[in-house]
């Protein structure tokens, strides 16, 4: 052993250069005199959403040394760039001048605690709360905006907490904790894929990298080496775009489902974690939204949209032209609800939603829509049912019955709360909705500190760290909204503090 | 590389119009961008570091074009004010060219992955 580790350093220093494209395409570290080191760092970051570029400004600031970001895609960011830039922050400025005086770290976990249904990791959501206030600091130091006076409460939140970035998306947090991090210089690099660890028994020692890889196509690029001196930080974030690995942790999850993350959200660098031994969690724990439209990419506009539809408006199916679920069950009821509407060749037959025009033309939510082509305006129940080929008969019907129980305020058929139904009136608008699949609560266990934990021994990987949406268990069953930003850029503070202390 | 810029401002003068120049045949089978066409006269190494196998980085086209925040556009043709790729909300600087520019083939830019209608095909 001995005799194999000091081979590794002697290699590690007289390898620059690197021949790397002479060498076999798979290298262990125990075939010693087989590895040439192409470069090295000290610390290595694996990915560059909000979790990764929080660590490698952290790291760096922390004076460990220097720090290399590597993104396999061509834009730095992540699935974080295209978020919609909610953050809570218990005690934000904002919170306090608003007048909320009665929310605190804790109050956050104990709404955390009912989402996760038990699951959850009470030690962890408890550490990520008590530094919010970090996680804030580093957004406004950096030269992060947020919305003026802007913080309201959001699902499953029992305070007012959420704020939101200027233009409503992480891409505002993104960018300037990239551009902080070029400053101070740290390596960021494009098209880095991860191939492999480098591993010298229950220790990270580096990673074979195919270089000016071209998402998706694994032929693209050459394999380097670069060895990674003092820890390798995984931060690739899930693997909600990875179909097969979601078909075979979830069954239930139907393929048909699009999702609303980057497309590089798939999940191989936990896959090879697990390889090396690191112990997955909650795999199969899989959130969804009933909220999508199959007619835009990314999250979109149609969660804001329905936030007006599934209150003044009705869900009606295509194929006969009825009503088929309460507009405003919760998200489980909906999907599965919205998800029975198939042709007979089982393809999806896309529910529509419509409210009237009238009440919202100048709303943000309406406006955006109509102009992207994700929903649109029709002037009449022929126009309507002719569009979306929905029966025309059945579909007057449908609005003369749901406008009855308007005035009653009683939805007989299935149980809606009528407190906030509109009597429907065309000109209307109208959107198609299908789930989409949205986050990965299951990942790589870490101790509290983000070290990898080993599931044969139950001990950390030494030097390899995980943080962000790669790690698993932290949320339990499902995560709240405006958390995992929250919960990303803290860890690459208590990660860097981690790094600090083992090295 | 004062040969190449020398000969960028010949190109520029010859062809002003299109953002990207218009995709045409250039050495046998591969294609280029028209208002690249005095690259091609060099050989692919002016793009392809060692080899013309070897993928491009972005340094051949920052050298002529400059970084990405200095890249005017037609600002009168976006979808809307704040959508302007070379100051994107969501990358800003972090964006490599390639991520929507395809210099051999047409190529839809990354922001069409969501915002389908607001984004051609290059």
């Amino acid at each position: 052993m001995q005799d194999r580790r000091s081979f590794l350093k002697l290699g590690a220093g007289a390898a620059l250069g690197g021949l790397a494209s002479t060498m076999p395409g798979t290298v262990m570290a125990s075939e010693c005199g087989e590895i040439k080191w192409d470069e090295s760092a000290d610390v290595i970051v694996v990915g560059s959403g909000f979790a990764g570029l929080s660590a490698a400004l952290n790291v760096k600031r922390s004076g460990v040394g220097s720090v290399l970001v590597l993104e396999k895609m061509q834009v730095f960011g992540g699935n974080s760039a295209i978020n919609g830039g909610w953050l809570a922050i218990p005690k934000n400025p904002t919170q306090l001048a608003q007048g909320v005086n009665d929310d605190s770290p804790e109050e956050l976990v104990k709404d955390q605690i009912i989402s996760g249904r038990g699951m959850q990791n009470e030690a962890m959501l408890r550490q990520i709360a008590n530094r919010a206030l970090d996680a804030y600091d580093l957004c406004i130091e950096t030269g992060v905006k947020f919305r003026k006076d802007f913080n309201i409460q959001v699902g499953g939140h029992n305070k007012a907490r959420a704020i939101r970035t200027q233009h409503g998306t992480g891409g505002d947090i993104t960018t300037k904790l990239y551009e902080a991090g070029v400053k101070e210089g740290i390596d960021y690099r494009l098209q880095h894929y991860i191939e492999d660890f480098i591993m010298d028994g229950q220790e990270i020692i580096g990673l074979k990298v195919r270089q000016n890889y071209r998402f998706p196509d694994l032929k693209t690029g050459k394999s380097i080496y670069i060895k990674a001196n003092k820890a390798v930080v995984l931060a690739n974030g899930g693997f909600a775009r990875n179909m097969e690995l979601r078909a075979a942790v979830d069954p239930s999850l139907d393929p048909t489902l699009d999702g609303t993350n980057a497309l590089g959200a798939t999940g191989e660098v936990t896959l090879t974690a697990m390889a090396h031994g690191a112990l997955p969690v909650h795999m199969n724990l899989i959130q969804t939204g009933h909220w999508g439209s199959p007619d835009e990419g990314g999250f979109g506009w149609s969660n804001a949209l329905l936030s007006i539809g599934w209150h003044e408006g009705i869900s009606v199916s295509v194929l006969n032209g009825k009503r088929y679920m309460n507009e405003r069950a919760d998200r489980k009821t909906c999907s599965e609800a919205i998800m029975k509407n198939r042709y007979q060749d089982g393809s999806p037959a896309y529910p529509v939603v419509f409210f009237n025009h009238k009440d919202h033309p100048d709303d943000d939510r309406v406006v955006r829509a109509l102009r992207d082509d994700m929903a649109w305006k029709v002037d009449s129940f022929e126009q309507l049912a002719e569009k979306f080929n929905i029966p025309l008969t059945q579909l007057k019907q449908t609005v003369k019955e749901f406008n009855a129980q308007v005035s009653t305020r009683q939805d007989p058929l299935f149980g809606r709360k009528m407190d906030t139904a509109v009597e429907l009136k065309p000109p209307f608008v109208v959107s198609r909705i299908w789930p989409k699949v949205h986050y990965c609560m299951g990942g790589l266990k870490t101790d509290i500190g983000a070290r990898v934990i080993d599931g044969r021994s139950m001990k950390p990987i030494r030097k390899l760290y995980a943080i962000g949406e790669a790690t698993g268990g932290v949320h339990g069953e499902a995560r709240l909204s405006s958390t995992s930003c929250l919960e990303c850029l803290t860890m690459g503070i208590v990660v860097s503090e981690t790094i600090k202390s083992d090295v | 590389m004062s040969k190449l810029l020398l000969a960028l401002l010949v190109g520029l003068s010859l062809s002003t119009s299109a953002f990207a120049g218009d995709l045409v045949k250039m050495k046998g089978k591969t294609e280029g961008r028209t208002n690249h066409e005095f690259i091609y006269e060099d050989g692919c190494q002016s793009c392809h570091q060692g080899s013309g196998k070897k993928n491009a980085t972005d340094s051949a086209c920052v050298e002529c074009h400059g970084d990405i925040n200095s890249i005017e556009i037609d600002e009168s043709k976006l979808a809307i004010e704040e959508a302007n790729p070379h100051k994107s909300f969501h990358y800003n600087q972090g964006a490599s060219c390639l991520a929507c520019h395809g210099e051999h083939e047409k190529k839809a830019p990354v922001c069409a992955e969501c915002h389908r209608t607001w984004f051609d095909v290059m």
